[in-house]
């Protein structure tokens, strides 16, 4: 799920970009470095979309850095156990299947996997149904519920089902929905 | 636990995990055998006394968990290794500045960065520092756009919003709103079956949720 949230950084500028661009510098060096990371507090930040303030700047001894604590909006997301969503399928094993929800991987095991689904090896590996009326394959869009998640230094990764009531297989790839 | 066994009976005290340790625990004492099939937590305080009253409700709510074979196994052995879903409860894990946004609201913001960042990369009088193009480039936000535009999005936040704001009052967190306006439910039975968290409320809250979802529909559908 997406948030709006304010989170504070500080940043460590050189004396080299002192001058009138100072804040733009700042703000670049912050997009640069909070963009596309991830933490386990906040989840994945997708884009920074203002800055709320600028503190003052406290000179490091011995280095001549300035640090200036930045507080600045932006939009992350983040997966919880739980949660319902929609993602697309990236790849299907005997182990089960990958899919994809924005920035985050989530897993389903063949065990959280309805029963009457059988996993078809192939060129296109694929879980069908007995009577071939559900597909899931590469590309697929899959409601899932995310039973559980990993925090890495720069991922998360969760585990999902789709074994629940009103999960499952939501469009086949190619089709228009 | 060891206050299980506090009643008289030496029960070890590992007697309270795994299926094998009642089903020999019943050969023991049929007080014994009453309480596991009764109290379907075995946390509970002792209660010797068989009260069918108190401990009914306890099994029912337990085997309207969801999944048949959470009732099948609740019948006589011990409950506490069944694994409920996961509810969603993010209010705890989060600080209290944050914003829950629907898709199609992160969508409308992050299109907006996109297309500020087109107009500004395509006038030549406007430099731009490289990193202050890493929306552009960041994979996360790439990614982010694509999810949140998804299967077409509602024109309207706002709007949404609106329409769903009134089951705020009805015990609904704005995490579960935010669920359903994703999710695009088709019905009030959907919404409970995917937030079981909200079934405590169904009584009050199920008409105000189909009004809600009849609106958000026509939204959809004038779309």
């Amino acid at each position: 799920m997406f948030f709006h949230i304010v989170l504070e950084r500080n940043m460590q500028l050189h004396p080299r970009h002192f001058g009138r661009d100072l804040r733009d510098k700042l703000v670049s060096k912050l997009m640069k470095d909070v963009e596309g990371t991830c933490s386990g507090r906040h989840g994945f930040v997708v884009a920074i979309t203002g800055i709320e303030s600028v503190g003052k700047g406290l000179i490091r001894d011995g280095t001549g850095f300035v640090t200036f604590p930045v507080k600045y909006l932006c939009v992350v997301f983040r997966p919880f156990k739980g949660e319902i969503l929609e993602a697309v399928v990236t790849m299907v094993n005997k182990m089960g299947f990958f899919a994809e929800a924005g920035p985050v991987q989530i897993f389903v095991s063949n065990h959280l996997i309805p029963d009457d689904m059988e996993f078809q090896s192939g060129d296109v590996p694929n879980y069908t149904t007995s009577d071939g009326s559900v597909k899931i394959q590469k590309d697929s869009e899959v409601r899932l519920k995310i039973i559980g998640t990993r925090v890495d230094a720069t991922e998360i990764f969760c585990i999902g089902t789709i074994k629940d009531d009103f999960l499952g297989v939501i469009s086949d790839p190619g089709s228009t929905s | 636990m060891a206050e299980k066994g506090g009643k008289g009976f030496s029960l070890p005290k590992g007697s309270l995990k795994g299926k094998d340790d009642n089903s020999a625990k019943s050969k023991q004492g049929r007080k014994v055998q009453i309480d596991f099939e009764d109290v379907s937590d075995p946390l509970e305080p002792n209660s010797p006394k068989t009260n069918g009253k108190v401990n009914t409700p306890i099994s029912k709510g337990d085997s309207g968990k969801g999944g048949k074979a959470s009732k099948a196994a609740s019948g006589g052995k011990n409950s506490v290794t069944k694994a409920p879903s996961p509810e969603f409860k993010i209010e705890e894990e989060l600080p209290k500045n944050v914003k829950c946004l629907m898709d199609c609201e992160a969508a409308e913001i992050l299109q907006g960065i996109q297309d500020r960042m087109v107009v500004i990369s395509a006038d030549p009088s406007i430099k731009i520092p490289i990193p202050q193009l890493s929306s552009f480039v960041s994979s996360s936000f790439d990614s982010g756009l694509t999810y949140a535009k998804r299967g077409g999005t509602f024109s309207n936040p706002q709007s949404v919003r609106k329409i769903l704001e009134p089951l705020i009052k009805y015990g609904v967190s704005e995490g579960e709103m935010c669920m359903v306006a994703n999710l695009k439910v088709e019905s009030d039975d959907e919404v409970f079956a995917l937030v079981p968290s909200l079934k405590s409320e169904e009584g009050k809250l199920r008409d105000p949720l189909k009004t809600a979802l009849n609106e958000l529909a026509k939204i959809q559908s004038s779309v």
